[in-house]
């Protein structure tokens, strides 16, 4: 009976973590423990810890004396709605949840088994950076871990949860995951507000420098921000909810009341007559989608580009789109970057891609053509042709020039293009167009203002509408706006055993 | 080598002005001049000061030219024409409400107040051509 009570203190003493102290001054920042956020996320008693009773072999600045129990994080498995996830959450009542060798290695062994079991991985991050009395051998478990994200990255889907500090190399191993997901309060940066203010001279607080706020709009670090602890989590759950397991597995399927033949006549109103006015985009998303569930990723940041997940008929799929409303839906660095990365999400994980087109084209301008937008433009191609998920694409008004093939056009390898009526689909618009064509014209003319006027009026009968892609095939049907979620569902269906094969090779070269 | 007198809150300032070719003449982010040495006559800074870096505050623009840095500006999202300002001045908003449209790409952008507050000022008229980053309206 000695044996086993010595076990059981020996588990309470890993259980209390960094003691009752400790533990109530991350209750009075508003903050779970590790435990708790753990219990918060998984389904009721379903988490199994692994590696309770690893401890650090440090002995230099007197570590040696230092207890850690549980080595400052906790790891092991649970389910999410059932299915198997595996978890690392740093504990920052320990030692600040300052990463170690042995922290790491407890980190990598649960990496090690997500990827060999084939389920997901989410890291809650709450630490203060690296032990520094363990020298180099931090640095090696950073490295370690980092590693594993790379290799992992396309196999399981990985999760970052920002809930605390996350500072200097600690923000690389979110960076390398899928989706990074950061509470209010949390922070990420690679050099702090001391080092930036002696080195440069700005000024700055934590929050101006590396907030949530910063993440999710300006960087696009941060896909999801929520103002508390259990939102945060709640959001994992939703996420998880969406996406498959692993590379080989389809979406998983939720069962719906909602009728995969449902018509909607609201998105007839949805989109003004006029060409010139802005409407939401999103509104037509959650309007098509299942039970009108969208979940938005990345909302604040580049928002005249929208991704998101949905279910149609109760399959996942991933949803992309111009937004009409921001920036008049034009396509630019971040629209690209943002789109780029979730097309390659779900490629990935076998989700389907949903597409749905308004946008003038590309953001004309010195700052963007400085900064690459070449470059970062060419991505968005380079992810949808790369893409061999079922692709369906609907063209809700404008589509022009490059703007157009960019966004899932049928050559691209769309696998249905579906048009609204009162789609333009051309190389530019009317009045560009009128004034290239017709120069010669509109300078000789008596009138040259109306006799613009007219080129102008008779380009946009002949080409700004979507027939004339209908009559070359590149769209496959014009379908009225009523119908869009029994067209798209109906569509998915058909294309739900797609093969399309790839040419072998060691990795593409996406521009960077 | 041009010698500039400039004046900063009544005191007077000798400031020689190096032209330097190239890319080096980028404008460097720096106090332009040591206002708190007015003893020192000459400030001849070293690495390519920009000509514009010491404004004098007397020449400052018309009133609503430029925000009061007090409360948060709105800028241009994208270049294009201010077709329709909603608001002047005084008028009380709340975070979403429509502040002005700004046509660009054949769209008629609406710029929303992205905060509640009052309009402390509105920078820019109907008409007006703006370029992306360009302050439109302050809202505090």
């Amino acid at each position: 009976m000695d044996k086993l009570n010595e076990l059981m203190q020996r588990r309470a003493v890993v259980e209390q973590g960094g003691g009752e102290r400790r533990i109530q001054r991350q209750h009075s920042a508003g903050k779970k423990t590790a435990r708790e956020r753990i219990d918060y996320l998984f389904d009721a008693d379903s988490f199994i810890e692994i590696d309770a009773f690893v401890t650090h072999r440090c002995t230099a600045f007197g570590m040696e004396n230092t207890e850690a129990p549980g080595e400052g994080v906790v790891t092991g498995y649970g389910t999410i709605d059932g299915r198997l996830v595996y978890v690392a959450a740093q504990d920052f009542t320990v030692i600040g949840g300052s990463l170690g060798e042995m922290h790491a290695a407890k980190i990598c062994k649960v990496m090690d088994l997500a990827v060999k079991m084939g389920a997901p991985f989410v890291s809650i991050n709450d630490s203060g950076g690296a032990r520094i009395q363990e020298g180099v051998d931090s640095l090696q478990g950073y490295g370690d871990i980092f590693y594993r994200n790379s290799l992992a990255s396309g196999v399981i889907p990985q999760i970052s949860v920002i809930m605390g500090p996350c500072a200097g190399g600690a923000v690389y191993s979110p960076a390398l995951t899928d989706f990074i997901l950061m509470t209010k309060y949390a922070n990420m940066f690679i050099t702090g507000p001391q080092v930036v203010q002696s080195v440069t001279g700005e000024e700055v607080t934590a929050d101006t420098l590396g907030g949530s706020s910063v993440h999710a709009s300006k960087s696009g670090v941060a896909h999801f921000v929520g103002d508390s602890d259990e939102e945060t989590l709640d959001m994992v759950r939703i996420l998880v909810g969406f996406i498959p397991s692993n590379n080989l597995e389809t979406t998983p399927v939720y069962i719906t009341e909602d009728s995969p033949v449902r018509t909607d006549e609201i998105l007839r109103e949805i989109i003004p007559e006029s060409p010139n006015r802005p409407y939401d985009m999103r509104d037509i998303m959650r309007t098509v989608v299942d039970d009108n569930n969208f979940f938005e990723v990345h909302k604040d940041f580049a928002a005249n580009m929208i991704t998101g997940f949905g279910r149609l008929n109760g399959r996942s799929v991933g949803i992309v789109g111009n937004q009409p409303k921001v920036m008049a839906g034009c396509l630019d660095i971040n629209a690209s970057d943002k789109a780029s990365r979730f097309i390659r999400f779900c490629d990935s994980f076998n989700i389907p891609l949903v597409t749905f087109t308004d946008t003038p084209g590309y953001l004309p301008g010195v700052d963007q053509e400085h900064n690459g937008v070449i470059r970062h433009g060419a991505k968005l191609l380079y992810a949808y042709s790369e893409a061999n998920v079922p692709k369906l694409t609907v063209i809700t008004r404008k589509a022009y020039g490059g703007a157009y093939i960019a966004m899932c056009s049928r050559h691209l390898g769309a696998d249905m293009v579906y048009a609204l009526p009162n789609a333009e689909i051309a190389v530019m618009g009317p009045e560009g167009a009128a004034n290239i064509i017709f120069r010669n014209e509109i300078r000789d003319a008596d009138d040259p203002m109306q006799k613009r006027q007219e080129k102008i009026d008779e380009y946009r009968n002949q080409f700004a509408n979507p027939y004339v892609a209908a009559g070359r095939g590149f769209v496959d049907d014009v379908i009225d706006p009523a119908l869009i979620r029994p067209t798209l569902i109906n569509a998915l269906e058909m294309c739900i055993t797609k093969r399309e094969g790839r040419p072998a090779k060691k990795h593409g070269n996406i521009p960077l | 080598m041009k010698t500039y007198k400039i004046h900063v809150n009544g005191v007077a300032y000798e400031v020689q002005v190096e032209e330097v070719g190239g890319e080096a003449a980028a404008p460097v982010a720096r106090p332009p001049v040591q206002v708190s040495a007015p003893a020192a006559p000459q400030v001849a800074a070293k690495p390519a000061p920009a000509p514009q870096a010491a404004p004098a505050p007397q020449a400052a623009p018309a009133p609503q030219a430029a925000p009061s840095g007090q409360g948060e500006v709105v800028n241009a999202p994208i270049p294009g024409t201010i077709l329709d300002i909603k608001v002047q001045p005084g008028t009380t908003v709340n975070s979403g409400d429509l502040l002005l449209i700004l046509e660009a790409m054949k769209m008629e952008n609406e710029i929303t107040a992205p905060k509640a507050g009052t309009i402390k000022g509105v920078f820019v008229t109907k008409g007006q051509s703006v370029n992306s980053g360009d302050a439109l309206v302050e809202i505090e």
